[in-house]
């Protein structure tokens, strides 16, 4: 029924994992040299730590050059029309009158205000933080190699190592970026073994997935009976 | 990382920050800080009193007014935009192909050159057949100077991450190095697992 802080025994095995890694490479010096003349700096140390992969941000980039497109294009075509000698467009005029009477402290000036403020905060946070959040980077086994896994992957690998211990009749594994939650339900045992059981396979299981910074590993069993 | 992350991100972040600023100008006279929190906005600061409006008379009139110059300047600026929002927004679409890579290094007048796509199909029919691995992806981008490969792979359930890994770069992905002649050709693996319903595995 409490929160357990990780596995008492294996916990400090992945990072010896992750370590243990890129000394294999090592002795082969012209390859690495070969390898790393080709590739940019960056790339790499990916070979020693693993970090989450960045995201191109596409569909955002796609949606504000559309925006741009739009807006700009439309600017456009009014403006060369009204030079051509004709009437500049109703939404212009419009527009125009709307911003030249409305002060700023009209309520819709204030709610387009804050909705331009917030999507701008929203943006600046696109492009300053990775993404990808849902791909969990593993060890590189190579320089110039990147791998992640897939968090729902991940959750069930771990639960099919749930439910392989004994005891055992139903797991749910929420897997995040730091913590794993495994919520397990005992139908027979002592609920202490299963758990101390559980803690260690789901260790064990989390080892294997060669994760670049394995997460803690948080685990309640409950009793259920029927 | 390829110079296009780079570039959405800047572009991105240069239309948060006019927005953030935009909107911030708007809300700070809006809401009468400067007279509320005693601060002077420097002068010629556009927005001051609540009763201030976006687009003035005066604005209007000295826009108006503007010798003929300034009506071109505004389509020619007008046109930049549009132009490099369209090709901001084609570049988002279009997903660059090397189409073919030399093959034993650098120098293309020897004449060997190899299909992206029959490297990929090699790399995703060898990387299907390894064992704990259900379905295999596999797509060359970027420039022939500077291939990276893509590899999205689908596991059994049954699978160990890991040791996946590990046979994939000492199989596929080294076969195509040896094949190619690049040795450090940047490799993207994406590990998915198939999914599959609990059970209790005996």
């Amino acid at each position: 029924m409490t929160p357990d802080s990780g596995p008492p025994g294996p916990s400090s095995a992945p990072s010896a994992h992750c370590a243990t890694v890129p000394p294999t490479k090592e002795p082969d010096p012209t390859e690495r040299n070969v390898s790393s003349s080709n590739l940019k700096a960056g790339e790499d140390d990916r070979g020693h730590r693993a970090h989450r992969p960045w995201s191109a941000r596409r569909i955002p980039a796609a949606m504000v050059a559309s925006v741009v497109l739009v807006a700009a294009g439309a600017a456009l075509i009014d403006v060369v029309a009204v030079r051509a000698g004709r009437p500049a467009a109703a939404w212009r005029r419009h527009l125009a009158d709307e911003l030249a009477t409305r002060p700023v402290d009209d309520i819709w000036m204030l709610t387009g205000a804050a909705v331009a403020a917030a999507v701008g905060i929203w943006l600046l946070v696109l492009a300053l933080t990775p993404g990808l959040r849902h791909w969990l980077p593993l060890c590189s086994p190579a320089p110039g190699l990147r791998a992640c896994l897939d968090r729902d992957g991940a959750a069930d690998l771990l639960r099919d190592a749930a439910m392989r211990v004994p005891g055992v009749s139903k797991a749910r594994i929420r897997v995040r970026r730091h913590r794993v939650k495994a919520r397990a339900d005992v139908r027979f045992r002592d609920p202490h073994q299963v758990k101390d059981d559980l803690t260690a396979a789901l260790g064990h299981e989390r080892d294997q997935l060669a994760l670049a910074s394995p997460p803690r590993i948080v685990v309640r069993v409950r009793r259920r009976t029927h | 990382m390829t110079p296009r992350p780079v570039l959405n991100r800047s572009l991105l972040a240069l239309a948060g920050l006019v927005l953030l600023g935009g909107g911030l100008l708007i809300l700070f006279a809006g809401l009468d800080i400067y007279r509320r929190h005693d601060l002077v906005p420097p002068t010629g600061w556009p927005l001051t009193t609540p009763d201030d409006v976006l687009l003035g008379s005066a604005d209007r009139a000295r826009w108006s007014s503007q010798g003929w110059l300034w009506w071109p300047a505004v389509i020619a600026a007008l046109a930049l935009v549009a132009l490099l929002a369209l090709w901001w927004l084609l570049a988002q679409l279009r997903r660059r192909h090397p189409g073919a890579l030399p093959v034993g290094g650098t120098p293309p007048q020897e004449g060997v050159e190899l299909r992206d796509s029959a490297l990929s199909d090699a790399i995703a029919t060898e990387a299907g057949a390894l064992p704990a691995v259900e379905h295999a992806a596999v797509r060359i981008t970027g420039r022939p100077a500077h291939p990276r490969t893509r590899v999205a792979l689908t596991l059994t359930p049954q699978a160990s991450p890991g040791t996946v890994l590990d046979v994939l770069c000492e199989g596929p992905l080294q076969t195509a190095r040896r094949s190619t002649g690049t040795p450090g050709m940047p490799t993207e693996v994406r590990l998915q697992v198939a999914g599959h319903k609990p059970h209790r595995a005996e």
